[in-house]
């Protein structure tokens, strides 16, 4: 499929063309990742500060609530941007899964020893970025999980919590408001670590700006 | 008086009966009305114009005009209770089996002037009769003045069915029935002699519910309620009064406000918008208001309680005990005791086998924050005091820090509690029950922050890590060209 797209581009309104250059990410694409990357970290900020009150007295209780309250309906607002995006344009394939295993576990082996040995000898990226297909099957498959089983999960449980008693059933079927908590909060956990570690990794292009410059402006030069 | 004039009296006696047998027998003749009225019907008090056109009216047509019935009844009841008043306006006792004296008096005034003045005295006192009041030969036995209280408390429902109905299901009425010497009768507040109507109690005073609840009234007159009544209502409209005791807690249905969210219930009927105002700035403003109790935020130096009590989940009420089921002071206060060793939920159940394997009842633990005491609960503060830092409650460690209490409702409607350990809330074996004790910020994980530490340490050490390992192997393998 990627040699497909890359030898034939396809007629795409979000497709534009600069010389050397490939279209990776369109304007939604770029507007849902800054504003949900703005939004995750004010999320994890407003959270620590609601969870360890005693320790940080950066905001009061009351303010870090209604923050990550208002914070997180935006954030939720922005998945929408992600979810119609995607489900309305055929860049949907770059999360098309692999569904050959043995390929796919050949690419993400390949993958894994590019991050742990061949990226620091200057070897070339196993995995093309194109515009119909972005992700490496790592990242695919990492993505995919993240975006359509943990951010919404996240969402609801953090609905349940914005108002108990409107979704008091479902709380009880849940198990509790303290499982709901506690579910919530491990996905806050996860979210610490996957927002640092996907940061730096983000500055492991061909050179350290090249995906940062791919997420303000679309384009990334051919490499 | 009587002692010096019986002498003269009794010389007079048969003179004055065969003058006034005289005078009858001529007022017979000349007034066939008239003689109605002397003996028949009870003597009016109405202007004698009035009385002799009324006793015409009488005669003259078939049917009794009622208000003519009515004035003839009144005077009929006047003239029984004066010959009742004759002797009993003079101050007499009785001794009782106690060794206190009870007082026989019953004041003229205000009795004949009161509501209860056209009401017969053996209409309460039916067991004192014309031929049955007692003698020194006929002496009636009365162990105590509460005794005779109790035993006349039922004479009032003849006439005040609803309120003595409401009574009834008071816990003032409760603990009379579980033989309380203290609590109150109709009596207690009502002077059955010098009855007042409700307008004429000075409520300011707090009576007569100080005359019990000293400590509370007290409590009440320093709260922003009792000022505002105080000063004449000035903090709200002035057609708004403040609320007195009765307000709240009713004046025959008395209940304690404390039960379930009787208490959210009451204060919404005069702070309507209080549901609106709190969710212009409180989040989860409804379950705030379901669980925690007004005046725990309200009355903001009193001391605060979780309360656990026992919840029914078919009929989604606190769980109110049956008469018959087992007593409950043991289990409780077993639960209190060894409940920081285990879930109370199941010691309960096991103990009470209410809500247990087999029991239609389905029951649970359900929490809701109190204050410690009724004083407490009466200290309403002026809105600007107010508890508004949501840290007193929501912060790490909170629930351990907490009072707590278990409770349940009596088959007679009161609440009781036991104050229990506070390691009731953190053992593990009662995670279950209490999964829905649950408060934002205040219920720590040390498994939950550790995996915090090790996330915020994975996030820094794998770009570190990676970084680093990057640089070794290029200088590893940059020594080993050179």
């Amino acid at each position: 499929m990627s040699t497909t797209s890359s030898e034939q581009p396809r007629p795409d309104v979000w497709l534009k063309t600069k010389d050397s250059e490939l279209y990776i990410n369109p304007l939604p694409v770029r507007i849902w990742h800054w504003l949900n990357a703005l939004g995750f970290v004010a999320l994890i900020l407003t959270g620590t500060q609601i969870r360890y009150a005693d320790m940080f007295n950066v905001m009061s209780f009351e303010t870090a609530i209604k923050t990550h309250n208002w914070v997180a309906f935006a954030v939720i607002a922005n998945y929408f941007v992600w979810l119609v995006f995607y489900l309305f344009s055929d860049r949907i394939t770059v999360y098309h899964p692999e569904l050959n295993f043995r390929k796919f576990f050949d690419k993400a082996f390949k993958q894994i020893m590019y991050y742990s040995y061949g990226i620091f000898r200057g070897a070339k990226s196993p995995h093309k970025v194109l515009p119909y297909d972005k992700f490496n099957p790592m990242q695919s498959i990492t993505y995919q999980i993240v975006m359509l089983l943990v951010v919404p999960v996240q969402f609801i449980t953090g609905l349940m919590m914005w108002d108990i008693k409107r979704f008091e059933g479902i709380i009880e079927m849940a198990g509790g408001l303290e499982v709901v908590n506690t579910v919530h909060v491990l996905i806050y956990i996860f979210f610490i670590s996957f927002t640092m570690i996907h940061a730096y990794m983000g500055s492991l292009g061909h050179t350290p700006a090249t995906h940062f410059r791919e997420m303000f402006t679309g384009f990334e030069e051919e490499h | 008086m009587v002692r010096n004039t019986s002498g003269v009296r009794h010389i007079l006696g048969p003179f004055l009966i065969a003058m006034l047998s005289c005078c009858l027998s001529n007022a017979l003749l000349a007034q066939p009305a008239e003689e109605q009225s002397a003996t028949d019907k009870p003597v009016s008090k109405v202007p004698a114009t009035e009385a002799g056109a009324a006793a015409q009216d009488t005669e003259t047509s078939p049917e009794i005009d009622p208000a003519t019935k009515a004035a003839l009844k009144l005077e009929e009841t006047l003239k029984q209770n004066g010959k009742c008043l004759r002797c009993h306006n003079r101050e007499r006792t009785k001794l009782l089996e106690d060794g206190q004296e009870l007082s026989l008096q019953v004041p003229k005034e205000p009795y004949v002037t009161s509501a209860h003045g056209e009401v017969k005295c053996v209409s309460c006192h039916s067991a004192i009769g014309k031929r049955k009041h007692p003698s020194k030969s006929t002496n009636i036995s009365i162990a105590s003045e509460r005794a005779y209280s109790v035993e006349m408390n039922d004479s009032c429902r003849k006439c005040h069915r609803q309120k003595y109905t409401q009574y009834k299901g008071s816990v003032h009425s409760a603990l009379v029935a579980q033989g309380s010497d203290k609590a109150p009768l109709c009596s207690s507040c009502h002077n059955p002699h010098a009855p007042v109507s409700m307008a004429d109690y000075q409520a300011e005073t707090g009576l007569p519910c100080k005359n019990c609840h000293e400590n509370i009234f007290d409590s009440y007159s320093s709260s922003v309620h009792g000022q505002a009544r105080i000063n004449g209502n000035t903090i709200r409209d002035s057609h708004i009064q403040a609320p007195i005791c009765s307000d709240c807690h009713h004046s025959h249905e008395v209940t304690a406000l404390a039960i379930g969210d009787v208490l959210r219930t009451t204060c919404i009927a005069c702070h309507e918008n209080v549901t609106l105002l709190h969710n212009q700035w409180l989040p989860n403003a409804g379950t705030h208001l379901d669980i925690v109790s007004c005046a725990v935020c309200h009355a903001p130096f009193a001391k605060r309680k979780f309360d656990i009590h026992l919840y029914d989940n078919v009929a989604k009420v606190p769980l109110t005990l049956k008469e018959g089921d087992p007593p409950i002071q043991d289990q409780l206060q077993a639960i209190a005791d060894e409940g920081g060793d285990g879930d109370p939920l199941e010691i309960w159940k096991s103990r009470s086998g209410i809500g247990g394997e087999g029991q239609a009842a389905d029951i649970s633990l359900r929490s809701r924050m109190e204050v410690m005491s009724g004083v407490a609960a009466h200290q309403i503060a002026s809105k600007s005091f107010a508890v508004r830092t949501c840290e007193s409650c929501h912060e790490p460690g909170w629930r351990q820090k907490q009072n707590v209490t278990l409770s349940v409702t009596q088959p007679d409607g009161r609440r009781q509690s036991f104050e229990a350990d506070r390691d009731i809330l953190s053992k593990s074996k009662a995670i279950e029950s209490i999964s829905d004790f649950y408060a934002l910020g205040g219920n720590p994980s040390k498994f939950l922050d550790i995996l915090v530490l090790l996330s915020l340490a994975a996030g820094i050490a794998v770009p570190v890590g990676h970084f680093t390992l990057g640089k070794m192997i290029n200088e590893y393998l940059a020594r080993g060209k050179r």
